[in-house]
């Protein structure tokens, strides 16, 4: 039940998707990777939507270098643990829902611990290795994994539903090269907010997923398209998997 | 039959590459040519790439075949780089060239 308190806090979205679509949010369980460039603005929408429990997971201290990207830290944060960091923001900016911070890295050993009960993974991780225990992770637990990814002014997202839509080793079967990424905080800001969308529209079971849609953007020249993607029969992480209908949560 | 194709041999095409992200900056971002018939894919995106050697190397490993993780599109569809080497282009393609991008 939602408490009065939440129902002011959340009477313009319930304007959008009822109280019932409110209660589905609350009762909801999202793993967000990464508390950096992605994982600060995906974690904060999420929190003022009132996503009922958030686990952020990180395992970096917050640098000079972060803050023209990682909203959610401030100038006074610098040496701080991400996760404190962070924890601290989404706490403040909404007491209504939990929020779990896991001050880790997320590794084959433990990243279906980690992930847990949740509904969904969001992918803000900075690394393709990692994004592949994620992948590895979704398709393990049959939920989904939101991915999202960013370079200088572009980017890409699209929402891995395992067994339905091609997975990210189907996408992606190989990692670009490692770099120090060039990176203005609007890029993340941007993909992030396609990602935190889907979330909502996921759990919300309402309109369109990018499913099997891998969503670029060039914020250079403010193009954006998709491309159709599809499972690949002999994936490595999910060829094995049957077809099957999306689970709602 | 043979004939038919011989003919077809001295017509050209139009076909539009698509080059995003760096390989965009590089290369140039919509790109029309007119390969002649039987251009094959990766012959198509190579004499396009060698016009910029970073644009080139971007795309292409000291071997010069495609770097592993660089993706092919075709009128929507995926090609395997493997295969780029025996698909041949035809009128009206659209092929899109791109890197995976990976901060976050």
């Amino acid at each position: 039940m939602l408490s009065e308190r939440e129902r002011e806090r959340y009477k313009r979205q319930i304007l959008l998707f009822g109280e019932e679509g409110q209660e589905k949010l609350k009762k909801s369980r999202i793993f967000i990777a990464g508390a950096g460039g992605l994982g600060c603005p995906i974690s904060l929408y999420l929190a003022v939507a009132g996503i009922g429990t958030l686990t952020v997971v990180d395992r970096d201290v917050v640098e000079q270098t972060n803050l023209n990207r990682q909203i959610l830290h401030y100038d006074r944060d610098i040496g701080k643990k991400k996760t404190v960091s962070a924890g601290e923001k989404l706490r403040e900016i909404n007491p209504d829902i939990r929020v779990n911070v896991i001050d880790t890295t997320i590794d084959e050993t433990n990243v279906l611990r980690l992930v847990g009960n949740a509904d969904g993974i969001v992918d803000a991780m900075d690394n393709f290795p990692t994004r592949y225990l994620l992948n590895e992770a979704a398709i393990n637990k049959k939920i989904p994994l939101f991915h999202g990814a960013i370079r200088g002014l572009y980017g890409q997202a699209t929402t891995i539903i395992p067994g339905k839509t091609g997975c990210l080793r189907c996408i992606f079967p190989n990692a670009p090269p490692k770099e120090v990424f060039p990176v203005v905080g609007v890029a993340p800001g941007f993909i992030g907010m396609v990602q935190a969308t889907e979330v909502l529209k996921y759990l919300l079971g309402s309109g369109e997923l990018l499913a099997n849609r891998l969503f670029l953007w060039d914020g250079m020249r403010s193009h954006g398209e998709e491309i159709a993607v599809t499972r690949n029969p002999g994936c490595m992480a999910c060829g094995t998997m049957r077809k099957r209908t999306r689970k709602k949560p | 039959m043979r004939h038919h194709e011989e003919e077809n041999e001295e017509e050209t095409m139009k076909v539009k590459v698509r080059f995003f992200a760096q390989f965009g900056e590089l290369l140039g971002t919509d790109i029309i040519v007119e390969p002649v018939s039987g251009t094959v894919l990766s012959g198509l995106i190579k004499e396009i790439a060698q016009r910029n050697k970073d644009g080139y190397n971007a795309i292409f490993d000291e071997k010069d075949t495609f770097r592993e993780f660089v993706i092919l599109m075709r009128n929507g569809k995926r090609v395997d780089t493997i295969d780029a080497v025996t698909t041949k282009v035809a009128d009206d393609d659209e092929i899109a060239v791109f890197p995976p991008v990976a901060g976050g």
